[in-house]
């Protein structure tokens, strides 16, 4: 969901947009603090103490120690996941038979809730960071695989018969034509996986860690401390949003030479 | 013949996006009438703002200057939320595109109108079946659109439209998309079905055979911004057989004079 | 893409010689498969990978002791619940704000920072909160499954064809019978690829929830058969089976509601 309007909106309406968001942000922190005071900071932490310590534990660096954590365990899980997830289809598109083949074991692994297995993975890698990277990777691969299978079937024929006609070797055909054809997909798909496995990390942390925001969660509710349980929270929602600016830059860089299009949906 | 609908000055022209400097006018003080049970047509060269004077008229769109009058009475506005699409099913409006549900098959496209306008009984039914044996549509009731053919598919949509027996239709070149033979075949079942009723009719196109073939009257659009550059009789009587209207005396200096008239 | 045949259309055009060649394709690698899993559970031991044979015996004896069956229940209750909750606010909410373009715009912000909020991160909290009933399963499945609804089916509106509204318009149809019969049906599609993606997440949620504090479910055998013994893979072989099952009855109810498309193609992701 993003701009329903016509791209370039008078001054005054980006105003009254601005205006709109600040009273939308204003109306959410007032139903929180209501919250807090109608049931005491016991149970709802404040808006300001949360923002108090999260500006206290950055400074401390106990927040940020953490944060990378979990951001290296969710990086390392997508770059293992993913890279394989984009190649592979690239791969496939020469063998329908092999894709075939393939289809009902990664619609299995695709559809198998991956965090419900997070007990297993502990088991397998420890309660180290190598189990939760494990996660995420299950998570990141069939979600990129299956966008970008779906991106390199979508892909025009005739482009890849011009190349041809053109003398490109498969090789050639795979990196110049099916690959940039492919990247929207590749990258919607990323959007979707990307929060996902740093959510996945976090629930790998909840549940065995002595690291990691997951823990910090879990640990400010055992100690019934709710602010520290929203601060890290926060970090993890902090950590997504920004995930999701690099990805769409990133995006937006591979494909300069597109013409300007309203923004995909973030996900689905 | 008294005149159905008054076309007065009308003009528009598009809200700008950046600056304030207003707009070119796509149409200009553009005024015509028409009689009740008329057949007209509309010739333009492409970007002559067409469509655009349609959906004014059907009231999908807003005019920024003029009137329309539908039986004398004004029924223009210049705010889009007042606008009422149709006005109230006085005015039928077949697209250039078919605009067909792609979930409702053949028959039920066809009854989506009355269905609608709560009119759905064993009359309007019967009217239905009727019309669909008539453009030999009988035994694809249970088709789906996207089984149809692009001919079949306009069928549907006209006799949509025809089935609800709007006073006006307004027809933006319903047969551009399909091919030059289906198309010919389209215009008689079109005819035929025109001479059971005689609706009024105004149907535009920038096919100068069609507009002679079909219409009673000719009007020729100027290009941007758009009015009335002139205004031909069809002296070729009725019934006309469409296959052959360039054998048919009156046609040659009639497309002559139409063509010098189109820019 | 839950659906072969795609594939398998493309590969059964030219022969069906090569159907036969996806078919043994397909056993070979399950039984390859096995093996590997057996050969693990040989050389790491029981602990790692419970043998398949065991696992089989396993899943019987707890089929039969009908423990299974209340497990499964107890999980796909909360599921359930907090898949149809947010399934039916998923769908509302949009429809509402399709009326203003204003308040869209307005909401849009906060709607995509608080999507990226790590729902299940928020079990701690709600225990601490509602104790260890289902109540705080239901909610953090409630909201997962609330995001992703909206999002599909909010894409879904923007994706109606405006000149069939238009049309409808003309004719005379109300905008309750235009929401109704146009918009509703232009984004089933997408609803239905909003509700597969949900499904298996709603009960990945539940059975996470179960792992923190449950006293019944699946998420709390595995959780226990972590520490205990090596029976946790039987359970998650259940899990897919069941995930499996409910995604293949969704299928044919869109199969269904959809059988007016062209062909059955999948549009998700």
């Amino acid at each position: 969901m993003s701009k329903i309007t016509a791209p370039s909106p008078s001054r005054a309406i980006r105003w009254r947009r601005h205006l709109d968001h600040a009273l939308v942000f204003a109306i959410i922190v007032a139903l929180w603090s209501l919250a807090t005071w109608r049931f005491g900071t016991y149970w709802v932490s404040s808006p300001w103490a949360v923002a108090i310590r999260f500006v206290e534990t950055i400074a401390s660096g106990e927040l940020i120690r953490h944060a990378g954590y979990t951001l290296a365990e969710a990086a390392a899980g997508t770059l293992i996941g993913g890279v394989p997830a984009v190649l592979l289809p690239l791969f496939l598109r020469r063998h329908p038979v092999m894709t075939a083949i393939l289809d009902p074991f990664m619609i299995g692994g695709y559809g198998a809730p991956k965090l419900a297995f997070a007990p297993l993975f502990i088991v397998w890698f420890g309660i180290g960071m190598e189990s939760k990277i494990a996660l995420v990777v299950s998570v990141v691969f069939f979600i990129v695989y299956f966008a970008t299978l779906n991106g390199v079937r979508a892909l025009d024929a005739k482009l890849v018969q011009a190349a041809q006609i053109f003398g490109a070797s498969e090789h050639q055909v795979a990196r110049h034509i099916v690959l940039p054809g492919a990247i929207p997909s590749i990258f919607a798909g990323f959007r979707i996986a990307v929060p996902y496995g740093i959510a996945a990390a976090v629930i790998a942390e909840l549940i065995s860690a002595n690291r990691g925001l997951g823990y910090l969660v879990q640990n400010g509710a055992m100690n019934f401390d709710t602010t520290g349980v929203f601060v890290a929270v926060l970090m993890a929602t902090l950590l997504v949003q920004a995930a999701t600016w690099l990805m769409n830059a990133m995006e937006a860089w591979l494909l300069r030479w597109r013409p300007p299009v309203e923004m995909m949906e973030a996900g689905t | 013949m008294t005149a159905l609908l008054d076309i007065n000055k009308l003009g528009k022209r598009f809200p700008t996006r950046h600056g304030r400097e207003p707009s070119s006018w796509v149409i200009k003080d553009l005024s015509f009438s028409v009689a009740d049970g008329e057949f007209l047509t509309i010739v333009g060269p492409s970007g002559a703002g067409k469509s655009t004077l349609l959906n004014i008229i059907a009231q999908t769109d807003t005019a920024s200057a003029g009137e329309i009058l539908l039986n004398g009475t004004s029924v223009t506005t210049r705010d889009p939320r007042a606008l009422k699409p149709g006005i109230d099913r006085r005015i039928g409006y077949v697209t250039q595109d078919d605009n067909l549900l792609p979930w409702r098959s053949t028959l039920d496209n066809v009854l989506f109108a009355l269905d609608v306008q709560g009119k759905l009984n064993d009359e309007s039914r019967g009217r239905a079946r009727q019309l669909i044996q008539a453009v030999g549509l009988a035994g694809f009731e249970k088709y789906y659109p996207h089984e149809l053919s692009g001919g079949m598919r306009k069928r549907t949509a006209l006799i949509r439209t025809l089935v609800y027996d709007p006073p006006i239709i307004l027809m933006d070149e319903p047969f551009a998309a399909v091919d030059a033979q289906t198309r010919t075949q389209l215009q008689a079942d079109l005819l035929r079905l025109w001479d059971l009723g005689r609706k009024t009719i105004v149907f535009v196109t920038h096919d100068i055979t069609e507009a002679i073939a079909l219409g009673d009257r000719a009007l020729v659009l100027s290009k941007q911004p758009s009015r009335i550059a002139a205004e031909h009789a069809i002296p070729i009587p009725r019934p006309r057989n469409v296959k052959d209207i360039f054998a048919l005396p009156g046609f040659a200096e009639t497309y002559e004079k139409i063509r010098a008239d189109v820019q | 893409m839950t659906d072969v045949p795609a594939t398998m259309a493309d590969v059964g055009k030219s022969a069906t010689s090569r159907k036969w060649l996806v078919y043994g394709g397909r056993a070979v690698l399950t039984v390859l498969l096995l093996l590997g899993w057996e050969y693990g559970a040989r050389t790491l031991g029981p602990l790692f990978f419970a043998p398949p044979l065991e696992t089989a015996q396993r899943l019987w004896a707890l089929a039969l002791s009908g423990q299974m069956f209340s497990d499964i229940v107890a999980t796909l209750r909360v599921a359930v619940a907090g898949f149809v909750i947010a399934g039916i606010a998923g769908v509302i909410l949009p429809f509402l704000l399709r009326r203003s373009p204003r308040a869209t715009e307005a909401v849009e912000p906060a709607i995509m920072f608080t999507m990226g909020i790590p729902k299940y991160a928020l079990a701690p909290w709600l225990i601490l909160w509602f104790g260890i009933g289902d109540m705080p399963k239901l909610v953090v499945v409630a909201l997962v499954v609330f995001y992703i609804v909206f999002i599909t089916t909010f894409a879904g509106i923007r994706c109606v064809d405006r000149r069939l509204i238009s049309m409808a318009r003309v004719i005379g149809a109300s905008e309750r019978r235009i929401s109704r019969e146009i918009i509703w049906t232009s984004l089933l599609p997408f609803f239905f690829t909003g509700l597969k993606i949900a499904f298996p997440r709603a009960v990945s949620a539940t059975i996470v929830g179960e792992f923190l504090v449950s006293t019944q479910g699946i998420g709390r055998y595995i959780e226990g058969a972590r520490q205990v013994s090596n029976t946790t893979g039987v359970f998650a072989g259940v899990v897919i089976a069941l995930v499996l099952v409910i995604n293949a009855i969704l299928n044919s109810i869109e199969r269904w509601a959809l059988r007016w498309r062209p062909v059955e193609r999948d549009m998700e992701l």
